[in-house]
């Protein structure tokens, strides 16, 4: 091997104007990878890691999963073949039956940490003149603020504050806003089967979520319940597990325990979930693309090297050295330009990585708080571009390397 | 297969033709037999198959028919890793054309027979291609290219190559060729003493007669057939 190494390595060398160009081709292939891979994967795990942190990681519905038997079915006593095109709204209420003992079950399982019961409901939000639709939610502030961490979102007041006080409510920054109200003022909500009820305002709050800045209420679970005329229901339960990715497992086994619809933050926000399948294919097929064109550069290189050694390389085989050898001397040349590829190609995506960190951006997606790019930088995504670019210069470099190996020296000889 | 008390070189019936689809008999049944420490030239005018000859003696080409035996080894179905071995340890070229690698330095040059071989480290064969440099008195220009070298210098460089293994026999194709006379002829008096000092076996083709001259047996070929083997009167006696 020292014999290919050192013929490789001076040859590379030789003509390092030429090799230059194949390395470029590699760099800006693994420049490309680590760049996109970071604005991409960046991009996605904020957007994930919101999502984990805003929403719960299942919520269970008051929905029964058994379908419910029509007036037929009942009359006749067993199943009947009758179909029901439309079955008129029962006037009883939906909810979560035996919240308490369904609440002490669903923590005992494996992997939940913890367990919130909620009322959630529209209801309508005054103060004066101004109306704003919101959604009310209900909820016991400390174990909530387990399930869906919102100590971290309070701009003013905190979530004690909203526990002690019976008529408090938590409000959006920007809902408080665009009713002209803060700390200590009072406002009216009321539903369209409840009781209208006055509040004050003891927490203001700004998620980075527009739509929950602008439309989004917290009360304590009584305080719903009375508004939105639930006598004392409970209609939801969210869930906090402690690996998010086990959701989809943990819901099948929810439903099939106590028979309510269960959704996964993956269901949830499956349309995001396969933008983002779609973005990493796409983001695949570009890098590929480029490493390919990195390739091309390595293989029309190499082949115009080949051509023009072929006495070189009949001088090496009059002198005892093997096909193989001369393989290994046009493959390691190959390999050597991709690693040189890689090398550079990983330092110089490591800076731009660093350079688009200190860019202001504001991020889409409903999120509105103004923030640097998201990179998502692991050392993984520098082994995969090794990986890749060292296979892209085996690939591309061995068909030369094949030719190389064919010389027949008899036949270049002849020639001269 | 190997034959214990054979010469160094023995070629028999050696046939050889070239072309694809229509074939050209290059070479019609050659016997030829050279013999350990021999200097033996191969003379003839152009397409008589010198080199052809010369290629087949020296397992670079396969033979259409018959066959070559090098050092009693019979050559012609030797699978091409056992050829590869067999001329990396015991045979030697010299061209017309150097053939040296211009990446390299003179010393490198001579230095990459040596390479390949499992239980040489680099720095002895460096040590080993200096000092085979020396006794053709190139050492001083070891570490130079060969476009910093003359004609005359590179085909030096590319004999200490072709020795360095310390190969049995030397194949030398026209390697004053490319020459003047002053740089021949100290080409030939390296052959010479070669064959003289450490009994080398060498078979050369040449153009010139002068050469061949020198040799121990000059080969005279004509139209792929041996036409005269002649031995120089000076060396007869």
């Amino acid at each position: 091997m020292k014999a290919e190494l050192f013929i490789a390595a001076r040859q590379l060398w030789h003509r390092k104007m030429l090799n230059s160009i194949s390395v470029l081709g590699v760099m800006l292939g693994v420049l490309m990878l680590i760049a996109i891979t970071g604005i991409m994967r960046g991009m996605q795990t904020r957007f994930l890691g919101t999502i984990l942190e805003v929403s719960p990681h299942i919520v269970v519905y008051d929905q029964t999963l058994a379908v419910p038997r029509t007036v037929v079915d009942t009359l006749l006593g067993g199943v009947s073949v009758t179909h029901v095109s439309r079955q008129a709204s029962s006037d009883r209420q939906q909810q979560i039956a035996r919240p308490r003992e369904t609440l002490a079950a669903i923590r005992t399982l494996d992997g939940v940490t913890a367990v919130a019961p909620l009322v959630v409901g529209s209801a309508v939000m005054s103060v004066g003149s101004k109306e704003l639709p919101v959604e009310m939610r209900g909820i016991d502030p400390m174990v909530q603020d387990i399930v869906t961490p919102l100590r971290g979102w309070i701009v003013r007041g905190s979530l004690t504050d909203l526990n002690a006080a019976g008529d408090g409510v938590m409000v959006g920054q920007q809902l408080a806003d665009l009713l002209g109200v803060t700390i200590g003022d009072n406002v009216t909500c009321a539903s369209a089967r409840g009781v209208p009820v006055s509040m004050r305002v003891v927490v203001l709050f700004s998620s980075g979520i527009t739509a929950l800045d602008k439309g989004r209420v917290y009360v304590a679970a009584r305080l719903a319940q009375t508004i939105l005329g639930r006598g004392d229901a409970i209609d939801r339960i969210e869930i906090r597990l402690a690996n998010p990715d086990d959701a989809p497992a943990v819901t099948a086994r929810l439903e099939a325990l106590f028979g309510y619809d269960g959704e996964s933050w993956q269901t949830t926000n499956a349309s995001m979930l396969s933008v983002f399948v779609q973005q990493n294919l796409i983001t695949g097929l570009m890098i590929g693309a480029v490493l390919m064109v990195g390739g091309f550069g390595i293989l029309s290189i190499q082949i115009m090297i080949v051509v023009e050694k072929r006495r070189d390389i009949a001088l090496l085989k009059s002198v005892g050295y093997s096909s193989r050898n001369v393989l290994t001397i046009f493959l390691v040349e190959g390999i050597v330009v991709a690693i040189i590829g890689a090398i550079l190609g990983s330092i110089g995506g490591h800076f731009l990585l660093l350079g688009m960190r200190q860019i202001k951006t504001v991020s889409g997606m409903g999120f509105n708080k103004p923030s640097t790019f998201a990179i998502y930088e692991a050392p993984i995504v520098y082994v995969l571009a090794f990986v890749f670019s060292i296979s892209v210069g085996l690939l591309a470099s061995f068909f030369p390397a094949w030719r190389a190996s064919r010389v027949e020296p008899v036949d270049v000889l002849r020639g001269s | 297969m190997r034959v214990e008390g054979s010469p160094a070189l023995e070629a028999r019936q050696l046939v050889r033709d070239l072309g694809d689809e229509v074939k050209t008999r290059i070479l019609h049944g050659i016997d030829l037999t050279v013999a350990a420490g021999e200097f033996v030239s191969l003379t003839g005018p152009s397409g008589s198959g010198k080199s052809t000859l010369l290629y087949l003696l020296g397992a670079l080409d396969r033979p259409t028919s018959g066959d070559v035996f090098v050092d009693g080894i019979a050559t012609a179905k030797l699978p091409t890793a056992e050829r590869d071995t067999l001329r990396g340890e015991r045979l030697g070229f010299v061209f017309q054309f150097h053939f040296l690698l211009p990446e390299f330095t003179a010393v490198e040059n001579v230095m990459i027979p040596l390479l390949h071989r499992r239980n040489v480290r680099q720095a002895d064969a460096h040590a080993q291609a200096l000092a085979v440099l020396a006794t053709l008195e190139m050492h001083e220009f070891a570490n130079r290219r060969p476009n910093q070298l003359s004609g005359g210098q590179q085909q030096r460089v590319s004999i200490a190559r072709a020795i360095v293994h310390r190969p049995k026999i030397l194949f030398a194709d026209e390697p004053t060729g490319n020459l003047d006379s002053k740089a021949g002829l100290a080409v030939m008096e390296i052959f010479e003493k070669f064959v003289r000092d450490d009994a080398m076996t060498i078979v050369m083709v040449t153009h010139e007669p002068s050469y061949a001259a020198r040799a121990q047996r000059e080969v005279k070929l004509l139209d792929g057939k041996i036409a005269e083997i002649v031995v120089p009167t000076h060396k007869a006696a």
